[in-house]
């Protein structure tokens, strides 16, 4: 984007980018998967991933520096474990070109709009478009419409929502990182679409 | 020149004080009878010493007029003549009509003024100064130097303390058309070669299309004659012009600071722009000229105030050095051995920080870090509030180190203060990193470093209450120690007074290691606004020292209204001191060498000691 010629030299980079490392690898009852929160700046991807990890919010708004990295485990009713290895990524422009960096590799994509700014629904459909064309070919994708305790300044009604999620192969939900609103529903939904290691081995 | 007369820079007094000691191993005391001798050569007679004060005053004054001089051709006359109607002239009334009361208390809180907008009145700060002051003066007291605090430029930021300095762009609503847009006393732009806005201080950029295209018309009509315009001067402004390829860096200032520290701080203005985005943002404008940069620079309103703030507070702006947070040697030797064994693993720079102090710092073989770019780092990280709130992994770039490529910073706060920020080229090496840390951290928990910053924090470094009485009969004893207040220390004593004989602040630099102390504040320079003052009177006298056209002095001694200060280069150091305006001369000279010697015998607990990055 705007500043293309800023990448960095692509040729620097290891083969899987971003990977977790070595402190114990996935097996079948404890997963450990990368996921990437992208989407326009002041969406509320950090609100949601602070509020996921933390339980907190923060209504001043801090500007994401490149990426921040948080973890945070689920149990599910399988008696599985989640552990989420979250890369929550800047929306400023200039890091757009960076954006490989961070999702190369990822098993989960979150990509996320508010629900109040077309501009940031459009900004959603790129990233959708890019993970399609760049991401990993088995990537899970979730598509969220967030800030949905701003219920009287909505301009994306959720059927748009749903119809592009559904056209795309990903799941919608609608959140507030505010409220908490389906914060924890979006992780949990994430965890049980993931491909299980044991079918795939 | 003038200043020429009072600071002595007789190259022979000089060479003599040189000989004696050609490097650090000679025994300090030797500088100290050189500049004695040197010093006190100025002064005869005591009677000099009555005559002295008024006859500096008067040089202080002269030596503003050879300024203008710089850079200024006739061209930029013109210039000036189309920027004095565009700006100039209200300017001028404003610093004719308005109460200076009112204008302290406009800008002093200026968020009082933020909410209602409406200059419309008809912008003479007496009108709504009576509401401003009083709601100020809970925060300053308008003393009888209001005047001159209003001159010192007292008002160009916003509450100056630094706690109360809150990061962020201010007065957005302004633009070029608002009085009070055009009162501020500090501007700073930067704009596209094309014209195009890309960041102001005040104000919304792109509401100041106009008149970032006025600066743009003024730069390149002087280039157009093939000339280069620096400088212009109108009335009480300067203003200052730095081009960097295609990218204008402009300054607009009324308060007096010299021209060579307006424009350094251009060039640091540009480097944290770098430290963002790199050098190669310029292709962007060889694809399109009229290439827009603000959306590349989102978000980063924060850096750049915060870096703007610290001009009027860090003395690492100008004196391009950097300082460290006092440790006990054998902690600062802990902090540093792990982090060379993560240097060693492959890690470009490793460094640890406590707010804007180096705690310790190792780079890789034949890596070395310009104190500038370190500046520029810490601002930038501690500007930015997402850091604190996670581990991050952003790519950065260091101007002075490679201006084209972006580094790779690992960044994690410890404690509230204390920050690691692990550098590296490599994209992928996050993982590393973050196992980097986590080795760090428990040698820091081990040793303690943690806490014995946390205490050095509160303890602060050197004060000036502490300056050894006697130097002499305490040469060669290796007992002193920071932070050992002796019971004894007369602290109630001299809380009027500051230090011994009138000391009241002092900077050290030193040349070899890029690094500077600076002593604790202390009574009387206790207020943000006596120590902006006093920072802007290092800042003055730093630039006639190494003012290129008057070759480098080695000494001032410089007495106004304000401060006696005392300024003293070497080959190995360079020493800045305030004293009471009515400090003896000789005795002002003793103290000096008393400080000198008092750095050096805790020099392991202030520097960094054998720091290899800055060898070159």
């Amino acid at each position: 984007m705007g500043c293309a010629s800023s990448v960095p030299d692509r040729t620097a980079r290891g083969p899987n980018g971003l990977n977790p490392g070595g402190d114990g690898p996935s097996d079948a009852k404890n997963l450990k998967v990368k996921l990437v929160l992208l989407g326009d700046s002041g969406v509320g991807k950090s609100c949601i991933v602070l509020r996921f990890v933390r339980g907190q919010f923060d209504p001043t708004s801090k500007v994401t520096v490149g990426a921040s990295f948080l973890s945070q485990t689920i149990a599910l009713q399988d008696s599985t474990t989640v552990k989420f290895e979250i890369w929550d990524t800047a929306g400023q422009e200039r890091y757009a070109a960076l954006a490989p960096l961070y999702y190369r590799g990822a098993a989960v994509a979150v990509i996320v709009y508010d629900l109040t700014s077309p501009e940031s629904f459009t900004k959603a459909q790129y990233w959708v478009k890019e993970l399609q064309k760049h991401g990993s070919p088995d990537i899970v994708m979730a598509l969220v419409g967030n800030k949905a305790d701003l219920l009287d300044r909505r301009e994306i009604p959720a059927e748009e929502g749903i119809e592009y999620a559904e056209k795309n192969g990903m799941f919608y939900i609608e959140t507030s990182a505010k409220t908490a609103d389906n914060i924890n529903q979006l992780f949990e939904e994430i965890a049980k679409r993931l491909p299980r290691p044991d079918t795939s081995q | 020149m003038a200043s020429d007369s009072t600071s002595s820079s007789s190259d022979s007094a000089y060479d003599s004080a040189a000989d004696h000691n050609p490097n650090s191993d000679t025994p300090i005391n030797n500088h100290d009878s050189a500049i004695d001798d040197h010093l006190t050569s100025l002064t005869l007679t005591p009677l000099d010493e009555d005559l002295a004060p008024e006859k500096e005053r008067e040089i202080e004054e002269t030596d503003q007029t050879p300024m203008p001089e710089i850079g200024v051709t006739e061209v930029e006359e013109e210039a000036a003549d189309v920027l004095a109607s565009e700006v100039v002239v209200e300017e001028e009334r404003e610093s004719n009509s308005v109460s200076a009361t009112g204008d302290v208390g406009l800008a002093w809180r200026e968020e009082e003024v933020e909410a209602p907008a409406s200059p419309g009145s008809s912008g003479y700060a007496g009108e709504r100064g009576s509401s401003n002051a009083s709601s100020a003066s809970g925060i300053e007291e308008i003393g009888e130097d209001q005047v001159a605090e209003r001159d010192g430029g007292l008002v160009n930021g916003v509450a100056d303390s630094q706690p109360a300095w809150i990061p962020g762009k201010r007065h957005v609503n302004e633009d070029d058309t608002s009085i009070l847009w055009r009162r501020r006393k500090k501007h700073f732009f930067i704009l596209s070669h094309s014209g195009k806005p890309i960041y102001s201080r005040y104000g919304d950029e792109h509401k100041l299309a106009g008149f970032s295209a006025t600066l743009q018309a003024i730069i390149s009509f002087v280039e157009n004659g093939g000339d280069r315009v620096k400088l212009v001067r109108a009335g009480k402004h300067q203003v200052v012009f730095l081009v960097k390829g295609p990218i204008y860096l402009v300054c607009i200032s009324c308060t007096e600071e010299p021209y060579e520290s307006l424009r350094g701080q251009l060039e640091l203005l540009y480097g944290q722009m770098i430290l963002i985005l790199t050098k190669s943002v310029n292709r962007c404008f060889e694809k399109n000229a009229k290439f827009d940069m603000t959306p590349l620079l989102g978000g980063t309103d924060a850096v750049f105030s915060s870096l703007i703030h610290s001009f009027s507070w860090n003395p690492a702006t100008f004196l391009h050095a950097y300082t460290c947070l006092p440790l006990a040697y054998p902690t600062r030797q802990a902090a540093g051995a792990i982090l060379q064994d993560v240097a060693d693993s492959g890690v470009l720079f490793a460094i640890l920080m406590c707010k804007h102090k180096v705690v310790s710092l190792v780079g890789a073989e034949k890596a070395s870090l310009h104190p500038d770019d370190m500046l520029l780092l810490s601002n930038f990280v501690m500007s930015s509030e997402s850091f604190r709130t996670s581990e991050s992994f952003s790519p950065i770039c260091l101007p002075k180190y490679n201006s084209m490529a972006f580094l790779y910073a690992y960044v994690q706060y410890l404690d509230v203060n204390t920050y690691l920020m692990l550098l590296t080229t490599r994209s992928d090496a996050f993982y590393h990193l973050k196992e980097c840390r986590a080795s760090i951290e428990a040698v820091f928990l081990k040793s303690n470093v943690l806490s014995e910053v946390q205490r050095s924090m509160l303890d602060g470094g050197m004060h000036i209450e502490d300056l050894p009485v006697d130097p002499s009969s305490r040469s060669g004893s290796a007992s002193s120690h920071l932070g050992q207040h002796s019971p004894e220390r007369f602290r109630d004593t001299y809380t009027s007074l500051g230090g011994p004989c009138g000391l009241w602040h002092f900077i050290y630099r030193s040349i070899y290691l890029d690094q500077y102390v600076s002593s604790e504040f202390s009574a009387p320079i206790n207020t943000p606004q006596q120590q902006k003052r006093l920072y802007r009177a290092y800042q003055k006298i730093y630039a006639s020292m190494h003012d290129k056209g008057f070759g480098p002095n080695k000494t001032q001694f410089r007495r106004d209204d304000n401060y006696v200060l005392l300024c003293w280069v070497t080959q190995d150091f360079e020493l800045y001191a305030a004293f009471d305006p009515l400090a003896d001369k000789a005795m002002a000279i003793k103290t000096c060498n008393r400080v000198c010697q008092w750095v050096k015998d805790v020099e392991n607990e202030i520097f960094l000691l054998g720091a290899s990055p800055f060898s070159w």
